[in-house]
């Protein structure tokens, strides 16, 4: 009875104990990674880790000590570099916390399969990191950059992204999953945001480089690169990005404005956009319409022009929608004739609707691509006038 | 359900039989009263207060009488009386001596006191020292006593260990005859039960049982009545004597017998079919059974707002969740599962631990070991040293260890959050028994991680579905489930929502409101699987 019991002891213990979580690690002795950059190099890559540095964070004086600190090294693996990097430093890499990865153009160029394989596969990682690609520069070059305000750049690009996202139409966040299927997917093709770096001195803890701050060194999103599966093939400017975003309906909030006339100048604020993507077939051929619905409300007016009145609020909405079309007209013909990707998932909508006639056409899809004939329509709806009515400026007549 | 005898408790009972045989065959007293007085004084050791006073009668200088009681236990005034009345006493027309004599020398003594005659040498000793005066006549070989127990102690006063804002402030004393005084004047009703019970083989306690007939269950009260019998011990000088001797699973930390100083929350127990043990000597009146759900309730939460109180005591329960879990989750995420927390939440950790010479899980055991030890220091200190206590506690624990780099700012927040939620949890013993298991869900999540963590609370609530208070399941209303027997645990119903006594523990008269139109309707009863 008495070993019985003992026996049952021991099992239990011996299960408790041998499937216990193993890989402990007190805070203090990991080094976490909140940016990684990779770039492409003759010997393989060159991996950049921006490891934040607690020390000067927890410091609640002034510190000499920079927020993050750099970890370069060369290799021909990803994994291998990234384990590596042990020989540098006396903390383990810790990926979990990861907020950013940041490709250099060239490997961007080169084809990014290869590295998803071992962000995707390795336990440490999470999912919601972002990407995005460096343009006209190196990973390294981005993830040195110093930022004001948030001190760890790479939750300062990370946060900036989200933000951007929201309220600015031209950038689009992406994370592994959805990068992943996209480059999977046959009628679609990934987009990631581009990041620029300024001309300027990289920001230091010395007064006077604050209040110089226009010429510190800062990373800016500028638009978007198309991917072709894995390969970068091209990069769409602000207006491009804004029109893709539309097309995808990917536009949470956002600014535009439209002319009307020389003098008046109405900008919008953008508050919910919808797109519909549906195929049909016309002569035999297919054709995509996108139809975007957009709500939208008087963000400023500029000149003489009263948005009080109906018939004027009627000209807002037919100014926007002639613009935004001709945006999203100007993105389509630029990546069909240029960049020759189908970013935009015109060839799933066939897909969707067609799925018969998407076999036959699946493996000439890029060629057909450009040819195909897409129609926009867009409609746009304005609700509110803001806080006032007319104009504050404006004369009465009566 | 039956309460499984443990093999230790038959043996207890079999040699309570034997010496109760002993006590059957008592000596009776003698005729002669110089031979009882000298027997008693040898058997008292001729201690010192116990007064033997021999007196004649004027009128028949043959009777001798001996009036003989123990000085600290008996009222002076009593005696005072006594003494006056006695003078007064004049036997009439006897020459003889007949029982005349002792049933005149009775019925003198006026008044409603409690007079009763015996026979025997242990029930003298008994009246004795329960603070009598006994009356022994010469030629008689019985005796007959009278009450006369001081009343000294302490008054009723507020109770020290259950303040209350609204709410009766009585609260019990040591003095058992005030507090069934104190609960008879709540509850005025013949079905009230009081069952005196004497235990402690040199103690004597007075032990009572007191129920409410009809709204107690018939078999709990049997068994309680059965278990108190079964006690054999020297000495019982605490309610929780009789809760260690009698409690279903006596390994368990869990309390599984509520003890309250407030009679008011007796009262309300034995309206729901609780049976009350009172001891005297004690302020503690314990109530049985007592589950897991009971010890979250306050008085109050019946005198204020349903909602109000329904809130009050959600937030006792995440109290209760909190000083159990806080610490070890903290150590479990720092240590094992950093990926678990927010990154920006991560930084100010790794920022604040940045320094820190211990690991987390040696970090928590010292605080939480300081924090116990300026509990307990603070609980036995003189009242006059106690303020010098909290500021040693709070320099070295706040502000001294953080800024000497050894302890991380951090840690003093999860340790005071668990202090804080501790003291939240109403009932002591509760609190006690959960501080303790905290440190064991410390030391698993310090080794296994939130796995260990986890294992230890499935541990920790198959324990609590196994033990049992007074044959009831400890987690009652909840596992087993009863339907409708939910209203007065996490949450309170109103008054008028709470149609039944709880089912389980209830007796036959199930009703609490709407008398007559609920037991005419017994559809909605609630059944106890």
């Amino acid at each position: 009875m008495k070993l019985k019991r003992l026996l049952f002891i021991h099992i239990i213990l011996s299960i408790l104990l041998l499937a216990g979580c193993w890989s402990s690690h007190e805070v203090n002795t990991l080094a976490i990674t909140v940016c990684t950059g990779i770039d492409k190099t003759e010997k393989g890559y060159l991996i950049t880790e921006q490891v934040i540095n607690p020390r000067a964070i927890a410091s609640t004086k002034m510190t000499s000590e920079s927020p993050v600190f750099l970890f370069t090294k060369e290799g021909e693996n990803l994994d291998e570099i990234i384990r590596s990097f042990s020989t540098q430093t006396s903390r383990t890499i810790y990926n979990a916390h990861l907020r950013m990865v940041v490709f250099g153009e060239e490997v961007a160029r080169d084809g990014i399969q290869n590295i998803l394989d071992y962000f995707i596969r390795n336990y440490q990682y999470r999912t919601d990191f972002y990407f995005v690609v460096a343009k006209n520069t190196t990973a390294n070059e981005v993830l040195s950059v110093l930022t004001p305000l948030e001190s760890i750049p790479g939750i300062d690009l990370y946060n900036s992204l989200k933000e951007s996202e929201e309220n600015w139409a031209p950038t689009k966040s992406i994370r592994i999953v959805e990068l992943v299927n996209s480059i999977l997917a046959d009628g679609k093709n990934p987009v990631i945001t581009g990041v620029e770096v300024t001309k300027g001195e990289n920001i230091s803890n010395s007064t006077d480089a604050l209040k110089a701050s226009n010429e510190i060194k800062k990373t800016i999103f500028t638009g978007m690169g198309a991917f072709k599966k894995d390969k970068l093939a091209g990069w769409l400017d602000e207006d491009e990005s804004k029109g893709y975003n539309y097309i995808i309906g990917n536009v949470k909030r956002t600014v535009g404005y439209a002319n009307y006339g020389d003098k008046v100048k109405v900008a919008n604020e953008v508050i919910n956009a919808k797109s519909v993507m549906k195929a049909s077939i016309e002569k035999g051929r297919p054709v995509v319409n996108v139809e975007i619905d957009i709500k939208q409300n008087v963000g400023a007016v500029e000149g003489e022009f009263d948005v009080s009145r109906e018939e004027n609020i009627k000209i807002i909405n037919e100014t926007s929608e002639k613009k935004i079309k001709s945006i999203c007209e100007k993105t389509v013909r630029k990546v069909q004739n240029e960049l020759k990707t189908d970013i935009f998932g015109f060839g799933e909508a066939i897909h969707r609707k067609y799925p018969k006639l998407w076999e036959k056409m699946k493996d000439n899809w890029n060629n057909e691509f450009p040819d195909l004939a897409v129609n926009i329509t867009v409609r746009v709806k304005t609700n509110q006038l803001g806080q006032i009515t007319k104009p504050l400026f404006m004369k009465e007549k009566e | 359900m039956a309460f499984q005898v443990g093999d230790g408790i038959v043996k207890y009972f079999k040699k309570k039989a034997v010496r109760e045989n002993r006590i059957n065959s008592a000596i009776q007293i003698s005729r002669s009263i110089d031979e009882n007085i000298a027997g008693l004084e040898s058997g008292f050791g001729h201690s010192s207060d116990l007064v033997v006073r021999k007196l004649k009668f004027d009128g028949n200088m043959d009777i001798t009488c001996a009036i003989l009681y123990i000085s600290s236990l008996v009222d002076k005034s009593t005696i005072g009386n006594l003494s006056l009345e006695l003078t007064a006493f004049k036997p009439e027309c006897c020459k003889t001596k007949t029982d005349m004599v002792f049933s005149q020398l009775m019925s003198s003594i006026p008044g409603l006191r409690e007079l009763k005659e015996g026979f025997e040498y242990e029930s003298l000793y008994t009246d004795l020292l329960s603070g009598n005066i006994v009356f022994l006549l010469d030629g008689f070989n019985k005796f007959f006593s009278v009450t006369a127990s001081t009343d000294e102690g302490r008054p009723i006063e507020e109770p020290t260990s259950q303040t209350i804002i609204r709410g009766p402030k009585e609260g019990f004393n040591e003095k058992l005859n005030s507090n069934i005084l104190l609960v008879r004047k709540r509850i005025k009703s013949k079905a009230l039960r009081i069952e005196k019970l004497t235990i402690g083989t040199v103690t004597r306690t007075t032990v009572c049982l007191m129920y409410l007939d009809a709204i107690a269950r018939d078999e709990i009260v049997q068994e309680i009545r059965t278990r108190l019998g079964k006690i054999e011990i020297d000495g019982i000088l605490e309610g929780g004597y009789i809760e260690e001797l009698i409690k279903d699973d006596r390994y368990s930390i869990f309390p599984t017998f509520l003890s309250s100083e407030k009679p008011d929350s007796v009262a309300a127990a034995l309206l729901e079919g609780r049976v009350a043990i009172l001891v005297d000597g004690t302020p503690y009146v314990l109530t049985a059974p007592a589950l897991m759900a009971e010890f979250f309730q306050v008085s109050e939460d019946y005198y204020h707002h349903y909602i109000i109180s329904s809130a009050m005591r959600f937030l006792r329960f995440v109290a209760f969740s909190l000083t159990l879990l806080v610490p070890a989750v903290y150590v479990a995420v720092t240590t094992f599962h950093q990926e678990m927390i927010p990154t920006p939440l991560l930084i100010s950790i790794a920022a604040q631990r940045e320094g820190v010479p211990f690991p987390a899980l040696v970090e928590a055991l010292i605080m939480e070991f300081t924090f116990e030890i300026l509990r307990e220091a603070g609980i036995r200190m003189p009242r006059a040293i106690g303020p010098s206590i909290s500021i040693v506690g709070a320099l070295v624990l706040g502000q001294a260890a953080v800024e000497a780099g050894i302890i991380s700012a951090a840690m003093v927040i999860v340790v005071s959050i668990t202090a804080i939620s501790s003291f939240a949890v109403p009932n002591y013993e509760m609190s006690n028994a959960i501080r303790l298991i905290r440190f064991a869900l410390m030391l698993l999540a310090g080794t296994l991680g939130l796995y260990g963590v986890f294992m230890g609370l499935i541990i920790l609530v198959l324990h609590l579905c196994k033990i049992k208070s007074i044959t009831v399941p400890y987690l009652t209303p909840i596992a087993p489930e009863i339907k409708g027997g939910n209203k007065d645990t996490i949450f309170r119903a109103p008054l008028w929502k709470m149609k039944y006594r709880p089912s389980g523990i209830s007796g036959t008269d199930t009703a609490r409101v709407g008398y007559e139109a609920v037991n005419a309707n017994k559809k909605g009863k609630p059944e106890f699987r």
